[in-house]
């Protein structure tokens, strides 16, 4: 009864007991929001990705592209009445990615996580984000580390499984009738180049060709001892696994040394305009494209060019790039998911509403349709299986045809 | 096969060449001061991007990269050297060591920073096709970057020993106290070294930047070899400095060519430390020996 007393009477008691018990549930509600990421008014994306360094040509144009994507978003509103907020951290090495998941997982509390870091990062976190259940949205990694086993809780856009990139390059060596002799695989020694090389010499293996494999540290600049050995064993075709610099630089060597008449298919992450500078004449390279068509090759990617240099200021070289396009349109198919969750923002709707996204992309929340439109289904969360293949002509880099699933 | 072995020499003696330079940079601010400068990698990546400004940015001639860049960088190394280095002169030799460390690390930062890319790719001087001598392709780029390279460092070897700024670092190098009894200034002499110090960076910058194209791990990787080239023939030789560079460039090349392309990577600590251990004062050193 003294307690009682303090409030002056019973009924004033009920009315505090109640006013605490609302504070509390109001507490317990908006901290439960802000467990997943989501708030009244913004819903928290995190990203990792490497800003500097070797692998910065992946990660930077996939921040800054998913930023031009959620600032149209949120110019139009948002999605469920909430902003999109892009949260990206900086991450280079293995262990950096698992940090700097850890980190806007449990700390960010993040409502969606958008792997941006190509392979490397993919790999290193695939463990972790299958144990955290978090929806994970892997935007540019090739590997199959985060590919199997399967998770329901991760999604993969528009970079396809290995076996699909590496089938669609060796398909390309045959374009126009050519007909390749022996086979060089040129190969960096970090984790996407490795994927791949795997891949298509399981491939050339079963085709029965016969090939030779050299490889490279990353970031090399001086090719000499991996295009002799190569022209010891007289390839007449070589595919580069690397970076378009690496790529680059490799065929400009080839070149001095006399190997100008072999065929050469390179790499998806080596199909930039910036691989033209370095060679002076790139005509007739080829190499896999994750988006249908190069930017400046239709209306809808020199708009995207356009905005993209309205929000950097200005054009870095070799942008914009497929990381550039693939960022834009992962933003929006992000926005997708939100929105066929019905606004139900828990984490289990969205991978449901994931799990079940058709034809998502850009166009259709009104952004420029730059990229392949990407489809799930409980069992298969490969959102893309297509490819474009590219060429350079007269200096520029075409898409020339789009395969489906090689 | 004696084809394949004449390119593989060949691209060794280019990159030697490069190698060379920078090392000969890194010998003449170390006989001078007899401090050894590792921001000497990021000068030479200033170098590179100043390259990749003139002749892509502004679409200016390749001359007046090479004209305008070594001055540009050497003045850059010198003002460096007024208003940090100069402070820490009464300091001992470590702090100097790890100051000028981390004035290559913020120097390769604030380029990050400003331009942050992958690599920026310069074009190749010479568009015309190459020479076939004995089945060797070589081309003019090839030419350009050994012949020049060298000529420029046996120019700078020529002005260390012969002229009258040569003579006063030689001097100070030798002894400090004696060579201002003979008139030469401390501040000047030392200013005159890093000035040349970055001219040769900024001369390897120019050269280096079509043939690796600028990126912020550039100088990193020039520095290694620089500074192992320098090791290897002599720290204190600007000769030996342009020997060593050659040799680590032809055993790098040689190695991986025939040995296996992970060798290239270990072949030049291997040589480091054999020189190391067996021949501190390097391969090639001056009439009076010196340790490393």
């Amino acid at each position: 009864m003294r307690n009682l007393d303090v409030f002056g009477s019973t009924r004033s008691a009920v009315t505090v007991a109640a006013a605490i018990g609302l504070l509390a549930l109001t507490c317990s509600s908006t901290a439960h929001a802000q467990d997943n990421g989501v708030t009244p008014s913004e819903i928290s994306i995190g990203a990792i990705g490497a800003l500097t360094g070797p692998l910065a040509f992946i990660g930077t144009p996939g921040r800054d592209s998913m930023t031009v994507a959620f600032n149209e978003i949120n110019a139009n509103g948002g999605v469920c009445g909430r902003k999109l907020h892009l949260g990206f951290e900086h991450a280079s090495s293995p262990a950096e990615s698992i940090a700097a998941v850890k980190k806007l997982v449990e700390q960010d509390k993040v409502f969606i996580l958008v792997l941006a870091s190509g392979s490397t990062g993919a790999a290193a976190a695939a463990d972790y984000v299958r144990q955290a259940g978090v929806p994970t949205y892997n935007i540019y990694g090739s590997t199959p580390i985060i590919r199997n086993p399967f998770a329901k809780n991760v999604f993969h856009g528009a970079v396809v499984p290995v076996e699909v990139s590496a089938a669609a390059l060796i398909s390309m060596f045959y374009d126009d009738g050519y007909m390749p002799k022996k086979f060089g695989i040129l190969a960096g020694t970090y984790a996407f180049p490795q994927a791949t090389l795997k891949a298509a010499q399981d491939i050339l293996k079963q085709k029965g060709r016969d090939f030779t494999v050299e490889q490279f540290d990353i970031g090399a600049r001086d090719f000499t001892s991996q295009l002799v050995a190569l022209q010891r064993q007289s390839v007449d075709s070589v595919l580069v696994l690397g970076s378009f610099s690496e790529a680059g630089f490799a065929i400009k060597q080839a070149r001095e040394m006399g190997m100008a008449n072999a065929r050469w298919v390179v790499d998806g992450s080596a199909v930039s305009t910036a691989i033209i500078p370095i060679l002076g004449n790139a005509d007739g390279i080829r190499g896999y494209y994750n988006a249908p068509a190069f930017p400046g090759q239709t209306p809808a990617t020199r708009e995207f060019e356009a905005r993209l240099k309205k929000h950097l200021g200005s054009m870095p070289q070799g942008r914009p790039s497929v990381y550039d396009l693939i960022g834009y349109g992962s933003g929006y198919v992000v926005a997708e998911a939100i929105k066929a969750t019905n606004c139900q923002l828990t984490r289990d709707h969205l991978i449901d509403a994931w799990s079940n996204l058709k034809d998502a992309g850009p166009a259709v929340l009104g952004g420029l349709d730059i990229t392949f439109p990407e489809s799930y289904t409980p069992t298969d969360h490969q959102g893309v299986y297509r490819i474009g293949a590219a060429i350079v002509k007269d200096g520029q880099w075409q898409v020339y045809r789009v395969i489906d699933k090689p | 096969m004696l084809s394949q072995l004449g390119f593989v020499v060949l691209a060794g003696i280019k990159f030697g060449a490069l190698y060379a330079l920078t090392a000969l940079g890194l010998v003449v601010v170390h006989k001078a001061t007899k401090t050894v400068n590792f921001a000497h990698g990021a000068f030479a990546m200033l170098g590179a991007f100043g390259s990749f400004l003139i002749v892509v940015n502004w679409g200016w001639p390749y001359w007046a990269a090479y004209l305008m860049i070594p001055i540009a960088i050497g003045v850059i190394a010198a003002t460096i050297e007024f208003l940090i280095l100069r402070r820490l002169r009464q300091a001992d030799m470590f702090t100097v060591v790890i100051a000028t460390v981390f004035l290559g690390i913020a120097l390769s930062e604030g380029f990050r920073l400003t331009y942050n890319t992958e690599l920026l790719a310069v074009p190749s001087l010479f568009a015309a096709p190459p020479f076939i001598v004995a089945g060797v392709v070589i081309t003019r780029d090839t030419m350009w970057v050994i012949v020049g390279a060298l000529l420029a460092a046996l120019a700078c070897i020529a002005v260390f020993r012969y002229g009258r700024i040569g003579r006063g670092m030689r001097a100070m190098a030798a002894n400090i106290r004696g060579a201002q009894l003979c008139g030469y200034s401390i501040d000047g002499v030392y200013m005159l070294a890093w000035f040349l110090g970055g001219v040769l960076a900024g001369l390897t910058g120019v050269f280096i930047a079509p043939v690796t194209g600028v990126s912020v791990d550039l100088s990193i990787a020039i520095i290694t070899a620089g500074f192992v080239a320098g090791v290897i023939g002599g720290f204190d030789s600007p000769r030996g400095a342009v020997l060593g560079g050659l040799l680590l460039g032809v055993a790098e090349s040689l190695s991986a060519a025939y040995g296996s392309s992970a060798m290239k990577n270990c072949i030049s600590f291997l040589l480091l430390f054999l020189v190391l251990m067996w021949r501190p004062q390097g391969l090639f050193p001056e009439r009076s020996g010196r340790s490393v």
